[in-house]
């Protein structure tokens, strides 16, 4: 689905400046690492979403999943309402010629796409909670073993001496290779759109819906920003 | 101001260029005029700064229309390395403030990622001559030669203009530097990294307070991060911050020591329409200016300017865009990084208009009183000497007039991103990458 790899190629492409704006000269930026992880989320947001409407849309009615009879029906009802105005805009603010059309048509979709996403992700992320725990692409929902690796590394970076007194110790060079090992293991997970592990859906998401806490990439990316 | 049926318009006055061949290094990276508007400091992001000085305009120089010349060029940081992060301090000038003059000498602020230092520029136009332990090569006399006393005489001497640095302000900050700003007591001055926004005094160099500090306990909750600060032009208690959420937070240094928690909390509610999946990348604040009269303050995102009323909280009082038609195309700029971009804003001495820049090396001015606006272009191409800036035109959609360039044909590489504006006349200070322009508005 466009919106699927639309999203898919900006987390990669987020993830790529992410990487590259570490060997640029004065280290790691910590506004452009947090704005980078930004659209990263959402573009996360994003991808899930779209990915659970391409789900629910091949197999409408599996009795393995969890159906939630309220969100089903307003959500199929939403997404088409909610698009009809952005769709429906005149596309004079945007300023293209047509031989650019291909190349801004997948950014506007997005975007556009987005704007009524809006929508159906808030609803969408209640879905997910149920629906992930039924194996969805398990290189999106974070393994066990990355929930320890995040444990460690969280107690590491808390135990930071305050920073008013001295510079931050030299820890900081651990976190990068865990980076590397995160972003490989993401990008696969991205690329075989398959299960590899079982996938355990960490309670504390149900509670909130809000696409925190256990999400390898973002937090390590966001522990990275630490290395100052 | 803006071209009327008065033949009124600007004229280029001074074109400036950093080097032949444009390296990284010429890029200028800062544009403050001092308080007199006389001088025009500059600096550029390979740690030079350069000091224009207006010449003056009198009869026996008539060709000289009060142009801008070169009066002082000096290195003031250079790259350092911090071998604990194994990470190189950039030597590029973020800022440069003027402190207002006391005696002959000028002094300045500089500053880049990690280190502000004070600099005094200072004229000498008269030599000592005739000394008695020294002759005038320099050579040390032979003591047994002397067999008369002089007293040394002072001569004049060629102009020189000399640069020393007088305080260095150093270690205080973890993140990289975004402000400085000299406060109205002229004795203090703060310096603001992405979390933490330091008090200093310009006598005192190893010591500094810290005075907001938005670091959360847990880094993997931070969610906003300082962008600009500055204090108030009248009462030197206050002073405000922006973040890259878009809020603005008004301080009171009175209240207490730690100034974490705001007087005063400026924020617009989002308009749910235009939500995109970069709104919230854009509406990051780039800069933020209080106005001369300081009952108001401008801030810039990076789609539009605002003007706030101190004492309205809940939405500007102005809103003003800049390149809308710039808001389809966030993805392309996502992609080249532009969206990224620190555009800077200014306002002119009666605060009746304000100035900010943007790509293709377009400028754009907002008349306050009138509400019109207007787009310039700052290139060599369009600036003859005695023509005044013709008015550009975006053109956004549908078909394209003559004159106007299409957002498409638009150079992201050339922005301008640092403008500064006389503080008593019309005369503006524009830098486009590695060029700067100082425009004049005059009557023919």
């Amino acid at each position: 689905m466009e919106v699927q790899k639309e999203a898919q190629r900006i987390m990669t492409l987020s993830v790529w400046k992410m990487y590259h704006s570490r060997m640029q000269r004065g280290g790691l930026r910590l506004h452009r690492s947090l704005q980078l992880s930004l659209v990263m989320r959402s573009a996360r947001e994003l991808y899930l979403s779209a990915k659970v409407e391409a789900l629910d849309l091949e197999t409408p009615s599996t009795p393995t999943r969890c159906p939630d009879p309220r969100l089903h029906p307003p959500r199929e009802a939403e997404v088409p309402a909610a698009c009809v105005p952005p769709d429906g805009e005149p596309l004079s603010p945007e300023p293209m010629d047509t031989q650019e059309d291909e190349e801004e048509a997948s950014p506007r979709a997005a975007e556009t796409l987005a704007r009524c996403s809006a929508h159906p992700a808030r609803v969408g992320r209640k879905r997910r909670s149920s629906s992930l725990s039924n194996g969805v692409d398990a290189g999106l929902v974070p393994s066990k073993k990355a929930r320890l690796e995040e444990k460690e590394e969280a107690e590491d970076a808390s135990s930071e001496v305050p920073d008013r007194l001295l510079p931050p110790p030299a820890q900081a060079e651990g976190a990068f290779p865990n980076l590397a090992r995160v972003l490989q293991r993401s990008f696969s997970g991205l690329l075989n759109r398959g299960p590899t592990a079982p996938p355990t859906a960490p309670p504390a998401r149900d509670a909130k819906p809000v696409c925190r806490p256990a999400d390898p990439v973002l937090s390590v990316l966001v522990r990275a920003v630490v290395a100052f | 101001m803006f071209s009327g049926p008065r033949q009124r318009g600007l004229r280029l006055l001074t074109h400036a260029e950093w080097c032949g061949v444009p390296s990284e290094a010429d890029i200028i990276s800062t544009v403050e005029f001092n308080y007199s508007g006389d001088l025009l400091a500059t600096g550029d992001k390979g740690g030079r700064v350069v000091i224009f000085q207006r010449e003056q305009e009198s009869k026996s120089r008539p060709h000289s229309r009060g142009e801008y010349n070169v009066y002082s060029t000096f290195q003031s940081h250079e790259p350092e390395f911090d071998y604990l992060k194994s990470l190189e301090i950039e030597e590029k000038i973020n800022k440069i403030r003027w402190l207002p003059q006391q005696n002959a000498a000028h002094f300045l602020l500089s500053t880049n990622d990690k280190t502000i230092k004070l600099w005094k520029i200072s004229e000498r136009d008269k030599r000592a001559e005739g000394y008695n332990l020294k002759d005038e090569d320099g050579r040390l006399r032979d003591p047994f030669r002397i067999t008369a006393l002089r007293v040394p005489i002072l001569k004049p001497m060629d102009l020189m203009v000399e640069a020393s640095p007088r305080r260095i302000f150093a270690n205080a900050h973890t993140y990289h530097i975004n402000s400085i700003s000299v406060n109205s007591d002229h004795e203090t001055y703060l310096s603001a990294d992405d979390l933490r926004i330091n008090l200093w005094h310009l006598e005192i160099t190893d010591r500094s307070f810290n005075i907001v500090d938005i670091k959360p306990a847990n880094m993997e909750e931070l969610t906003e991060v300082i962008t600009a600060a500055e204090f108030h032009p009248h009462q030197c208690n206050v002073f405000v911050y922006s973040s890259s959420k878009g809020t603005i937070r008004l301080c009171d240094m009175r209240s207490s020591a730690l100034c974490d928690r705001h007087s005063k909390f400026f924020e617009e509610p989002e308009d749910p329409s235009s939500r995109s999946f970069f709104s919230e990348i854009i509406s990051s604040i780039s800069d933020v200016k209080f106005s001369h009269s300081g009952r108001y303050m401008m801030t810039r995102d990076y789609l539009s300017v605002k003007v706030w009323d101190l004492n309205m909280e809940s939405r500007p009082v102005e809103t003003h865009q800049v390149h809308e038609y710039l808001r389809s195309k966030l993805c392309s700029l996502y992609e080249n990084d532009c969206i990224f971009d620190k555009f800077e804003c200014c306002w002119n001495g009666s605060d009746s208009a304000i100035m900010t820049g943007s790509y293709n090396n377009f400028f754009r001015m907002f008349d306050r009183n009138t509400r019109r606006d207007v787009t310039l272009e700052a290139s060599r191409e369009n600036s003859k000497p005695r023509a005044s800036l013709k008015p550009r035109k975006v053109c956004t959609g549908g078909k394209r007039k003559k004159d106007e360039i299409s957002v498409d044909s638009l150079d992201f590489n050339k922005k301008i991103l640092h403008t500064a504006w006389h503080p008593m006349e019309n005369i503006i200070a524009v830098a486009a990458t590695n060029n700067l322009y100082i425009f004049q508005d005059k009557i023919n």
